[in-house]
C-alpha cells in the first residue's frame, strides 16, 4: 500500500536541478546597472530652417572650454541664472548649443546640466567649427 | 510486517522539496522577467556629473566613447562609419531600445555629435548623453 503511494509521485531532483542551474545562470547574468543620462535632440534637416531657430537662444562652447551664451562670454556655472531669466521672459523658448568639434564633451554635459537646472529642457546639440 | 514499517520511514528520511522548489521557482521568474538585455559597451570611461541626470529605463545601447575618441560597442572597438551596421542589428532585434553615449568627459564633441548622428540615421528614437548622478559612483 505505502509503496504504490510513493511511486503516485514525480521524481522532482532531476527537474530541481535543471530549475537550480536556471536560476544560477540567469542570477549570473543578471545586470542591475542602470545608465543615468541626459536628453539632447539633434537638429533636424526640415524643421530647423524656420520656426525653431527663432524660439532657441544660442550657447556656443569653445573648445578652450569658454561659453558664450548669446554671444557674450559668462561663466560655465552662470549659464543657470542666464537660462532662468530667458525662461521667465519666454517660457517655450529652447536652447541651441553649438559646440566646437574641439570642445571636450564634459563641458557640454555640464552645459546641458545647467541648462535643465536653469528649467529648460529643449535642449538641441549641434556641432560647429 | 517489518519492511511495511521500514518504508515510511525510509520515505521520511528525505526532506519534502516542494516548498523549496516553489522559491526556487519564484526565484527564477523573478531573474528571467528582470533580465535586462545591456550591450555593454567594454570600457571605463569618466562621466562629467551632472545633477538632474535620470535614469534611462530603455537605454540598453550603451556607446562609450574614450578620450582619444575610440569608439567602443558590446565589448568591442568600432570605426564611425561601421557603428551603422552593428546599430542597425541591435534596433532590428530589440526596436524599443533607446541609446546612451557614455562619452568620457575629456572626449570631443564632435565624436559625439558624429555618433549621435548614427544612432539617430538607424532610426532609434532617443539618444542620451551619459552623465553619473552628483555623489553617485
Amino acid at each position: 500500500m505505502s509503496e504504490s503511494e510513493g511511486s503516485h509521485g514525480i521524481d522532482l531532483a532531476p527537474m530541481l536541478d535543471f530549475v537550480l542551474n536556471l536560476l544560477i545562470f540567469f542570477i549570473i547574468t543578471a545586470v542591475f546597472v542602470k545608465e543615468s543620462g541626459l536628453l539632447v535632440n539633434r537638429p533636424g534637416g526640415a524643421v530647423t530652417a524656420g520656426g525653431n531657430d527663432a524660439s532657441s537662444v544660442s550657447l556656443q562652447i569653445l573648445a578652450s572650454g569658454e561659453v558664450l551664451f548669446e554671444d557674450r562670454v559668462i561663466d560655465i556655472r552662470a549659464i543657470r541664472a542666464n537660462v532662468e531669466r530667458i525662461h521667465a521672459v519666454s517660457p517655450t523658448k529652447g536652447v541651441m548649443i553649438i559646440a566646437e568639434r574641439e570642445a571636450p564633451s564634459g563641458y557640454v554635459v555640464q552645459a546641458i546640466d545647467q541648462i535643465h537646472l536653469g528649467g529648460v529642457y529643449n535642449i538641441t546639440f549641434a556641432t560647429g567649427q | 510486517m517489518l519492511s511495511r514499517r521500514h518504508v515510511p520511514e525510509s520515505e521520511d528520511h528525505g526532506i519534502d522539496l516542494a516548498p523549496m522548489l516553489d522559491f526556487v521557482l519564484n526565484l527564477l521568474i523573478f531573474f528571467i522577467i528582470t533580465t535586462s538585455f545591456v550591450k555593454d559597451p567594454g570600457v571605463s570611461v569618466t562621466r562629467e556629473q551632472a545633477l538632474t541626470a535620470e535614469h534611462r529605463d530603455s537605454g540598453n545601447l550603451l556607446v562609450a566613447i574614450r578620450e582619444n575618441g575610440e569608439i567602443w560597442m558590446d565589448r568591442k572597438q568600432v570605426q564611425v562609419h561601421e557603428l551603422r551596421n552593428v546599430l542597425e542589428k541591435m534596433h532590428i532585434e530589440r526596436p524599443e531600445d533607446t541609446a546612451v553615449i557614455v562619452a568620457d568627459k575629456a572626449a570631443k564633441s564632435g565624436v559625439v555629435a558624429d555618433v549621435m548622428d548614427e544612432i539617430l540615421r538607424v532610426g532609434i528614437r532617443e539618444v542620451s548623453i551619459a552623465a553619473a548622478p552628483e555623489g553617485g559612483r
